[in-house]
């Protein structure tokens, strides 16, 4: 009997992590979509720059549509010094690679910065990382339509 | 004060004589897996000029996304169209290249030059990458890649 209990017992320690895997993907994408939909879309448009600089890492690369590097301090005055922004995010799709999580998607940014027009459609791809218990934003992609 | 003071010390150098080498190996090290990372990106270049496939396949994850002017290549779609293409018909030469590190991932930012041949003429393009592998069981993979052309 003891030893069917300690078998039983380590059978469950056991498949506990594969289930707490299957049940944390969904939510896990669900929380990255809602990062990219209503946190990035939110703090661009309405230049929440708290909401960036929490959401941003440190060392986040940004090579936009043109080919041109940018880091966080630029992307943010980019956003900062913008007269206002519209940034749509279409067909997402969201890869788990542990604690690395992959976005890809259709964007389009309408704007206007120094009375000059904006207007970029494309495909992007997101690296957020789990860092210290928060997902963050590494490195970010806009290639622009061919 | 005065033992205060002296264990105060004592304790400072031991954590310094002990930190030292450990930052210096953590140091050593992630200079070691960056050298891995350029050497797999060389790889990636080397393998598509190629065209092998079976190189291709080892270094790319199997849910890898690639993004190329606007489009979304899985991993089948990029081996299938290495191996339509015939070999060194297009040449890219890597420009420099930095590596960042996060633990288990790896950003690497570049630029490239792509000489396109064609039966009449000959057209270069430059464009910057960004890369994310990502280290598994079988060792570092490419998860994603994509690469915007130089406009400006």
């Amino acid at each position: 009997m003891w030893k069917w209990t300690c078998f039983m017992l380590m059978v469950f320690i056991g498949l506990r992590p594969l289930c707490a895997q299957d049940a944390a993907d969904p939510a896990l994408r669900s929380k990255i979509i809602a990062l990219e939909r209503v946190q990035k879309i939110q703090a661009v448009e309405a230049k929440d720059m708290k909401t960036l600089e929490s959401m941003l890492d440190d060392a986040f690369q940004y090579v936009g549509p043109d080919g041109r590097l940018q880091s966080k301090a630029d992307f943010m005055a980019f956003v900062h010094e913008a007269d206002w922004l519209q940034y749509r995010l279409d067909a997402l799709d969201v890869r788990v690679h542990q604690n690395t999580v992959i976005v890809t998607g259709l964007y389009q940014i309408k704007g206007v910065k120094r009375v000059k027009r904006l207007l970029n459609t494309g495909r992007f791809a997101d690296t957020w990382l789990l860092k210290d218990g928060k997902w963050v934003l590494i490195a970010s992609l806009f290639t622009p339509e061919p | 004060m005065k033992p205060i003071d002296f264990t105060r010390t004592v304790i400072l150098l031991i954590l310094l004589c002990s930190l030292g080498p450990q930052l210096a190996a953590q140091e050593a090290a992630d200079a070691g897996t960056a050298a891995t990372i350029r050497a797999l990106e060389k790889e990636w270049t080397l393998a598509q000029s190629r065209n092998d496939n079976g190189a291709l396949d080892l270094i790319f994850d199997n849910a890898l996304v690639y993004l190329e002017y606007g489009k979304l290549v899985s991993k089948g779609d990029y081996l299938s169209r290495v191996r339509q293409n015939p070999p060194e018909l297009d040449q890219v030469a890597n420009g420099p290249m930095t590596v960042r590190l996060f633990g288990s991932t790896a950003i690497v930012e570049g630029t490239y030059m792509e000489k396109q041949l064609h039966s009449s003429h000959s057209q270069i393009k430059r464009w910057r990458f960004i890369d994310t592998w990502v280290y598994k069981k079988s060792g570092w993979v490419l998860v994603a890649a994509g690469a915007s052309p130089i406009t400006k």
